[in-house]
């Protein structure tokens, strides 16, 4: 009350805040001020982790680790770390309910029966015909299994224990969208093959089948067939998710994929089972088309309330001109996600020849990425295949 | 919040990608139908008093308050048949789990005023963890650990430094241990024994995560097991059976008791006890006074102190880590 | 060819709803937006500045599953640019879209959800019209598939797309910006290039701008021009609910 007031109340108390704060108040404006120094700092416009605009995290993989698995790969993106265990179990040929009467109606023309007509022989070239065969296969019999999980404590807003998010979901189906459209597994790897011996003349199968029969009839052997499938559990734990967790997700699947191993199976007679042999020298490694490679870009725009009221939304042709004020950023981590609405993901593949093959591309969130954007990115994608190549040779 | 129970998940789950809907079966192996089990099963090199080796890592996942990846050493069977495989069936298994802790944070706003800071803990397998295919849903064995962990843990927490707030502590395990000799049979002894070592391994990597989030404990805990066995192939009942350290299910013929700890050194405290199998009736050797839960317990407290010094070690490295600028 | 039918506001007790039918790949979907709404069981996840967009997208035989969360998504991102969340009214509030496919095939397991997302947008834009949501473009999106031999052709069925070498779905904005796009099956760059013309061509018109301001609706090569589509059903809406304005003046 009676405090005297000659010593002024000097400095107010500055609010400068430590980046560090500055970065959870306001996170738009201080990734802006990364990417947009003034002029006369002469700085580069540069992340706020660090990184050039289309720079991905340093990435590690590993593979094998996992006892239980028969194909195991723990892959780190920076802070995003996804492991990937892919276990097999068979799928009797016995157990599928309309697997023989598919084979001997002709008639009708559900999918199990084109399956099976296309189950009576398969050539070993890979041509595009053995390629629809494959997709046929995998994806009407359900023999590709991955699922994705968020609930391991990875990120809080994921809680342990409740059902997968709607991310885990439709990262899951991604997933197995990719690995039908890629037709990365051949379904030759899965089938196992029985050749039944030759008896006698009288088999029931024979009266019916007629396609079959007169084929058995030219040839001397009986024809050979399919008794069961091997189906690939592909399970996915985000252990730590720090920003796009696809990429991370997809590249432990390839990863877990190229690392697995199949026993030699066969069909036991006397058992009517399969039995498989637990020697390594005699299990095959899958035989994978291509490697395909993820990248996410996502779009971090200057003007966060751009786009609402009295600042009309400029024409394609206007925008293109001014082109300014956005940034596109490469791999984004858990911040840069957060702040971005516009996203592009990729997945490239490359040929023998070295020429790029896209699998998939898409483009949401935004008006500001167009052909030209794309087309850098693709290139940018095709670069990061050849990062992500070595990687996966290493381990 | 609630898993419905109802929805099988191995059939029809509509939130996650199913396999086929004929149901699949895991390989069977013709070697292990012929001769009703392999002929060089894993054993123990190590001493009765050994542990396995522990690799312990704090801080690894940034998004959390806290967090820790344990790792067992891999036994020498498994070590060997890694370096020179020649079967696809492991010998034995070594524990691989990863722990995270999120809070304090307040409490949601359906919960009811509580003084003390409440810890929720979850404990899940990976589907690929276990020897057989583990469902997505949590089983009772899952529910299980998660109870006995934070039993262990509140013993050991400081809950009333942080009122009206909770931590959520989430366990997933890569590889989990087996619980016996994969060719064996369940015998009479059988029971979950590998349960318990991924219990030990649980406690002392989530006693690493609270440190790392900076949540005041009285102190560390760690988890230690030990086991009697009788590795002796003759139905010899004479010979008793010997108390084995951090004992893999999976390296002896079988197991007649185990006892799991919490352990607090500092305090010489336990927060934490759980035997399973019929430890009454069995005789140790001569000259051992002890009866056999005493002996059982002792063994496991001796195994929690050398979990502990792994455990001080790795909480020793995040501080340093913290307070040395970069 | 026989082009899309479509109507607005068919449900009564919904803010807004439309139907979209599209005949040659047999996709029939009911959309319903309620906007705005409350959303208490979620208010910790309210933006305080923006509006919420949900959107629910369910199949009309079967259960929903996970692709469906995928679409789902797809749209989210997309609408919520689209939509005007921060006009008057509606932030903190919620616009939930509701959309039913009660024709055409089911997608299967893992299928791709490429084929029907050109009618799921169509429906939602023209239930969001009808409910009266403030949008900051309109936009139109179409389905294109490239065969084996290089050929482009438009709105394959789902039996023809699973032919096809690959898949296209892309949407343009009323003032010409690409919205969204979405493809999948191998293809190069340059395929993408000539599909995005295609593309573009069959979604706008090329506007020919008078010398009065109007905008001149051309008419492309294969008479109907989606965007004038579009134009027309909520051209024909607007007509019927001012009749009484319309006659008395």
């Amino acid at each position: 009350m009676a405090s005297t007031s000659n010593e002024a109340p000097a400095v107010p108390p500055s609010l400068s805040l430590p980046p560090s704060q500055f970065a959870r108040l306001q996170p738009h404006a201080y990734l802006l001020a990364h990417l947009s120094p003034p002029a006369a700092t002469n700085q580069p416009s540069i992340r706020a982790n660090g990184r050039e605009p289309l720079q991905f995290r340093t990435t590690s993989a590993n593979c094998g680790s996992l006892t239980h698995t028969n194909g195991s790969a723990v892959v780190r993106i920076g802070d995003t770390a996804a492991v990937c265990g892919v276990r097999a179990e068979l799928l009797h040929t016995d157990d599928i309910a309309s697997w023989s009467v598919a084979r001997t109606s002709s008639a009708s023309t559900n999918k199990r029966q084109r399956l099976a007509e296309l189950g009576e022989d398969v050539t070993e070239e890979d041509n595009e015909d053995e390629d629809d065969q494959d997709r046929a296969h995998i994806e009407d019999l359900s023999l590709l299994v991955p699922n994705l999980s968020l609930s391991t404590g990875c990120a809080p807003g994921y809680l342990p224990g409740a059902p997968p998010s709607t991310t885990a979901q439709s990262i899951s189906h991604e997933i197995l969208s990719l690995l039908h459209s890629s037709r990365l597994v051949k379904a030759d790897d899965l089938r196992i093959w029985y050749q039944p011996p030759n008896l006698g003349p009288e088999d029931e199968q024979m009266d019916v089948d007629e396609g079959a029969g007169k084929k058995a009839e030219t040839e001397e052997q009986k024809p050979r067939e399919i008794k069961a499938y091997w189906v690939l559990y592909i399970d996915i734990m985000i252990i730590s998710l720090a920003g796009n967790p696809f990429d991370a997700a997809w590249a432990s699947v390839v990863a877990a994929l190229r690392d697995t191993k199949l026993p030699n199976a066969w069909w036991d007679v006397d058992n009517e089972t399969v039995l498989c042999s637990d020697d390594v020298s005699e299990a095959h490694k899958l035989t994978l088309r291509g490697l395909p490679v993820a990248s996410s870009f996502c779009v971090f725009e200057a003007d966060a309330a751009a786009g609402w009221r009295a600042k009309p939304i400029p024409n394609a042709q206007q925008q293109k001109k001014d082109g300014k004020g956005r940034w596109i950023l490469a791999d984004p981590d858990g911040y840069e996600d957060n702040l971005a609405h516009e996203r592009v993901s990729i997945v490239v593949d490359k040929e023998k020849n070295g020429k790029t093959v896209i699998l998939k591309m898409e483009k949401v969130g935004g008006w500001t990425i167009d052909t030209e954007d794309l087309r850098r990115l693709v290139d940018v994608s095709s670069k990061r295949w050849d990062e992500m190549k070595q990687i996966f040779d290493q381990c | 919040m609630l898993e419905l129970p109802t929805i099988q998940d191995t059939m029809n789950d509509r939130r996650r990608i199913n396999g086929p809907a004929e149901g699949t079966r895991p390989p069977v192996y013709a070697s292990h139908l012929k001769s009703g089990g392999a002929t060089d099963r894993a054993q123990r090199q190590r001493e009765p008093t050994d542990l396995r080796k522990i690799f312990l890592k704090t801080g690894l996942i940034p998004s959390a308050s806290g967090s820790s990846y344990l790792e067992f050493a891999p036994s020498s069977s498994l070590a060997n048949a890694r370096s020179n495989p020649k079967s696809l069936i492991p010998p034995s298994s070594a524990l691989k789990l990863s722990c995270t802790v999120h809070g304090p944070k307040p409490l949601p706003r359906s919960a009811a005023f509580s003084p003390n800071l409440v810890l929720t803990t979850h404990v899940k397998y990976a589907p690929f963890a276990a020897r057989k295919r583990k469902g997505h849903i949590r089983d009772a064995s899952e529910r299980d650990l998660g109870v006995h962990l934070e039993t262990a843990l509140r013993g050991a927490i400081i809950a009333e430094r942080w009122p009206k707030s909770g931590i959520d502590l989430t366990i997933t395990i890569l590889e989990a241990e087996d619980d016996r000799w994969w060719a064996d049979a369940p015998d009479l002894h059988d029971a979950s024994w590998g349960m318990m070592n991924v219990l030990a391994g649980c406690i002392t990597a989530a006693s690493a995560a609270i440190a790392d989030a900076h949540i005041d404990c009285l102190d560390l805990v760690s988890g230690g097991v030990a086991a009697l066995v009788s590795d002796d192939s003759t139905e010899d009942s004479a010979a008793a059976p010997r108390l084995m350290l951090d004992a893999d299910p999976a390296e002896h013929r079988s197991i007649m008791a185990a006892c799991v700890v919490a352990y607090m050194p500092a305090r010489d405290e336990i927060t934490e006890l759980w035997l399973k199998g019929e430890s009454s009736k069995i005789a140790l050797e001569k000259g051992d006074q002890r009866s056999a839960h005493e002996a059982l317990i002792d063994g496991a407290v001796d195994a929690a102190r050398g979990a502990h010094s792994v455990l001080s070690e790795a909480v020793r490295e995040t501080m340093l880590r913290a307070v040395t600028p970069l | 060819m026989v082009g899309p039918t479509a109507s607005l506001s068919n449900l009564h007790r919904a803010d807004g709803s439309a139907s979209y039918k599209c005949p040659v790949t047999g996709y029939d979907v009911l959309g319903a937006v309620n906007a705005p709404i409350e959303l208490p069981a979620r208010k910790d996840a309210l933006k305080p500045e923006d509006a919420t967009i949900e959107v629910f997208v369910k199949p009309g035989k079967a259960t929903a599953g996970v692709g469906e969360r995928y679409v789902e998504r797809i749209l989210r991102t997309m609408l919520e640019k689209v939509i005007l969340g921060r006009e008057k009214g509606l932030p903190r509030r919620g616009v939930v879209i509701t959309l039913a496919a009660v024709g055409g095939e089911a997608a299967e397991r893992g299928d791709s959800y490429i084929t029907i997302i050109p009618a799921l947008l169509h429906a939602s834009l023209l239930a969001l019209i009808s409910a009266a949501v403030p949008l900051s473009m309109t936009f139109t999106t179409t389905l294109l598939g490239v065969t084996r031999s290089g050929q482009i052709i438009r709105d394959p069925s789902p039996a023809a797309a699973k032919a096809v070498a690959s898949l296209h779905v892309l949407s343009f904005s009323s003032k010409g910006h690409l919205l969204l796009s979405e493809s999948q099956g191998r293809f190069d760059f340059e395929t993408w290039e000539l599909v995005r013309q295609q593309a573009a061509s069959i979604c706008r018109a090329v506007a020919t701008t008078g010398s009065d301001g109007d905008t001149d609706m051309g008419e492309g090569a294969d008479g109907a021009h989606v965007d004038a589509f579009v134009r027309e059903t909520v051209e024909d809406s607007l007509h019927r609910d001012y009749t009484w304005k319309l006659e008395s003046a």
